[in-house]
């Protein structure tokens, strides 16, 4: 006899295995079913075990001792071994793939926490819709002898499923829109897009290592979206698992009032790497929002010296005038360079450079002598000397001191992508470029 | 190096000052939600207590206050230890079915709540000589408005302002200089012998109109929304206790004006409006104008910050999208619960010859029932070791706060009994 005679179904809700009484063989009640464990080393996790609750205590019984299952009862082996606990103790073999929640449990054998734990009514983050969203339910289906996670539910009719009113508002439906959208699609996240984010509970007691591909994938500015809407404890969770140079990227995006909460309680080290990885003008704004003594001590921090420079001369200027936009990160170069030269630096340095659209050229003081837009240069040979094509006449250039809001009224009157910033002695201080104005002329700040 | 020690000269602060401005940047969520408290149906209720038993009742503010405060502490902590607003964590706890019939209490609870609110803006009006088919739908489209467009950090920021306006209250105290002595010995020393059955329903209403459903949402999303670290717990809890010390003066000093006047001139008043209209010739012109201010600042800010917070708890705990900044093709359902709590709020007072009154009991029976429910949820929370990790209640506050859930459901239950057979 199989598990599955008696059950003609091929999608399981999870919400409906709830509460189903668990029976021996011998006819014995033996609890209800409280939840389910599952395997989350597969993409679509098959379930390993079920947990029962009786008396008010947590036990588990092997999936495999399952002899008979529908949704009247449950029936189990007789003489088999029945642990007690909340959690199950999973031995991990080589994982065959990778899924979302797979590399968090690592380890000879791992205390897996039940599904509904770590995924029933909590927020989980849907990397294919780059949203936040809290799951109303989850389907199975049943596979062989198993059963597998292939979805969570987050729609209007699993929601109403879970209060039990599915059989009344369908058919309300049915009579009176019988070709409603209602009845046949639900919105759904398909398993290998969840992203959960266990509560501390549960992460206390596992090593936790969250990080995994999907969510690394997500665009900084999507990731920062999806950690605006978590609440505070996940939300740092997640960004704690982010490596230094994308959990950079990611802070730049983040609205302000969240920025210095996510990094405020971390070690001065922590936070240096992960402000070292920004553009200078995006961690001045961020390093503004600390207490001048965590600030020098995060400053201190930064192994690179000259970023370490910059930012604090950044640091004199106020927030909304060019001084305080400015990046110092410019494709300076002298006026003796060939395009060759050029070329190769900028392979070389690519990965330290905001934009390089404008190329300006500067002499040994750092005096702004002249400049040069990049597609000027492209379309010239490749020994052609910076100082032959270069513009030195009335080059459009600002004071730090200036007014954002001038900045981008003489930006948009000459059409310039970059302003150079400069100083009584023409010293180029640093560029101003056009996405450092957009939050300001979108009122963001 | 030398950079860095030009900053450090130059933006350098004293150990204490920066004490000073950890604690300011903490304060604020305890001392507004307290503020709201004070809302037209708070100033309604605190109005008749003063003028119909004088200064006899001032010491039930004593164990109102301190219950208060532990229960909005709870709210606090659990916000501050879990990062999560309250609606989040039954969710999480108790499932959908729970939260989902939890939350459409609180719509109608605080569908009641705004009506009581637009009522108090109709009054304030009225003390003025605005009609109010002028004044509520004016401040009604205000209200909307200003949720729509504006900042909800600069809403709560110019309420916060709006909240000195409350210290008129004391003012209006001053001006109309009481017997000093025997407030300060009513408030301590109980006076059980004169207690009437009359008094019953004035005490029930003093407290269902303090500690209500929604504050205790309203206080764990704005401790949330600051982003408070566990360090700073010891901050917070002071913000707390100055908020509700701050309700405690101000509902005080209510009470006194109305008694001090109202109750030893013998007249007799039925609402919030009565009492501003009675002030005058007793107590002159600027006490009586100076409440009516009062009750429009609470009415108004009121009617904008319950229907929006409602919405977002809704929505919280449902896992819908919310937020102002959304458009209304992203959060429909935010936009729609909070669109109508104003709107229909608004129109309900609007309905000539409309029993107000029978409207507002049954709010106050969505409250009442809520509440103490609303408590045994942020009592359980409160001990789950899985959410509070070491800030769980300690036994001797866990009995406590059981003997508060015991009162507010006894009187609940008497507060509808009053209202309905009485």
């Amino acid at each position: 006899m199989s598990i599955f005679d008696k059950f003609p179904d091929i999608l399981i809700h999870f919400s409906k295995l709830l509460g189903i009484p668990l029976y021996s063989e011998s006819n014995i009640k033996m609890g209800t079913l409280s939840d389910v464990f599952v395997d989350y080393a597969e993409v679509y996790p098959v379930a390993l075990a079920i947990q029962f609750v009786k008396n008010k205590q947590f036990f588990y019984v092997n999936w495999d001792d399952v002899e008979q299952f529908t949704y009247k009862k449950i029936i189990i082996r007789n003489s088999i071994d029945i642990g007690r606990s909340r959690t199950f103790p999973k031995v991990n073999k080589k994982p065959k793939s990778y899924s979302v929640l797979s590399e968090q449990f690592t380890g000879e054998t791992t205390e897996y926490p039940a599904i509904g734990k770590v995924i029933l009514d909590r927020q989980i983050v849907d990397t294919s819709g780059k949203k936040v969203v809290r799951v109303n339910d989850i389907q199975l289906i049943k596979t062989g002898k198993n059963l597998r996670v292939t979805h969570a539910e987050i729609g209007l009719r699993s929601m109403i499923r879970r209060l039990g009113y599915e059989k009344f508002v369908d058919g309300v439906f049915s009579i009176f829109a019988p070709n409603s959208k209602y009845l046949y699609r639900d919105t759904q996240i398909n398993w290998k897009y969840v992203h959960a984010i266990p509560d501390k509970s549960v992460s206390k007691n596992l090593k936790i290592n969250l990080y995994n591909d999907q969510i690394t994938k997500l665009h900084p500015a999507d990731l920062a979206d999806i950690l605006e809407e978590l609440d505070t404890v996940s939300r740092d969770q997640l960004f704690s698992d982010l490596d230094p140079k994308l959990a950079a990227e990611t802070l730049a995006e983040v609205e302000d009032e969240y920025q210095v909460n996510l990094v405020k309680n971390k070690p001065a080290e922590e936070v240096a790497e992960i402000i070292g990885n920004m553009d200078t003008d995006d961690a001045v704004d961020i390093l503004d929002d600390f207490d001048i003594e965590k600030a020098e001590e995060i400053i201190a921090n930064i192994e690179d010296t000259d970023v370490q420079d910059d930012i604090t001369e950044l640091l004199e200027y106020k927030e909304d005038t060019a001084g305080g936009l400015m990046s110092t990160e410019v494709f300076e170069v002298s006026k003796t360079f060939k395009k060759s030269d050029v070329i190769s630096l900028i392979q070389e340095k690519d990965e330290d450079l905001e934009t390089i659209y404008d190329l300006f050229i500067i002499d040994e003081k750092f005096k702004l002598q002249g400049s040069c837009t990049l597609r000027s240069l492209l379309i010239q040979k490749s020994d052609v000397m910076l100082s032959e094509i270069m513009v030195e006449k009335d080059i459009k250039s600002l004071c730090p001191e200036t007014h954002w809001k001038e900045v981008a009224s003489y930006m948009s009157k000459y059409n310039l992508i970059n302003v150079p910033i400069i100083d009584n002695e023409n010293e180029l201080l640093g560029i101003v470029s056009v996405d450092d104005l957009l939050p300001w002329l979108l009122n963001e700040k | 190096m030398s950079i860095i020690i030009r900053i450090s000269s130059k933006k350098k602060i004293s150990p204490f000052l920066a004490k000073i401005f950890i604690l300011l940047s903490i304060v604020g969520p305890g001392l507004i939600t307290a503020n709201i408290d004070n809302d037209a149906g708070g100033i309604a209720t605190y109005s008749l207590v003063g003028a119909a038993t004088g200064y006899r009742l001032l010491w039930v503010l004593f164990p109102i206050t301190v219950a208060l405060i532990m229960v909005q502490e709870m709210s606090a902590r659990m916000g501050i230890v879990s990062g999560k607003g309250l609606a989040d964590l039954i969710r999480e706890k108790f499932g959908l079915k729970v939260t989902f019939y939890t939350l459409i209490f609180l719509v109608f609870a605080d569908l009641g709540n705004t009506m009581a609110e637009f009522a108090g803006i109709a009054a304030a009006g009225e003390i003025f000589g605005i009609n109010k088919y002028v004044s509520v739908p004016l401040c009604s489209i205000f209200v909307w408005l200003l949720i729509i467009k504006g900042d909800y950090k600069i809403v709560e920021r110019v309420f916060l302002a709006g909240c000195s306006i409350y210290l008129s209250y004391i003012v209006s105290g001053f001006l109309i200089s009481p017997d000093w002595q025997m407030i300060s010995t009513s408030i301590v020393i109980p006076n059980l012998n004169d207690i009437t059955m009359t008094d019953m329903p004035l005490i029930v209403g003093l407290m269902g109109t303090t500690i209500t459903p929604w504050m205790q949402f309203y206080i764990q999303s704005a401790v949330v929304e600051k982003g408070i670290d566990i360090k700073h717990l010891w901050h917070s809890k002071i913000d707390v206790i100055v908020g509700c010390l701050f309700m405690f003066t101000v509902t005080l000093f209510i009470i006194v004006c109305c008694a001090a006047t109202l109750h030893s001139s013998g007249v007799v008043i039925s609402d919030a409006k009565d009492a501003a209209l009675a002030l005058e010739p007793l107590a002159g012109k600027y006490a009586s104008a100076l409440f009516g201010i009062g009750l429009f600042n609470a009415s108004i800010f009121a009617a904008a910050l319950l229907p929006l917070a409602t919405s977002y708890y809704v929505c919280e705990g449902l896992g819908w999208e919310s937020g102002v900044d959304k458009t209304f093709k992203e959060a429909p359902n935010f936009f729609t619960i909070f669109t109508l709590l104003i709107f229909i709020g608004a129109m309900i007072i609007l309905i000539p010859n409309i029993n107000l009154f029978k409207i507002l009991i049954w709010s106050q029976v969505a409250n009442g029932i809520l509440i103490p429910i609303i408590l045994l949820y942020i009592v359980k929370l409160c001990n789950d070791p899985d959410i509070m990790g070491d800030y769980t209640n300690t036994p001797a506050y866990n009995i406590f706060s059981y003997v508060i859930i015991l009162f507010m459901l006894i009187i609940n239950i008497s507060m509808i009994y009053f209202e309905f057979f009485n």
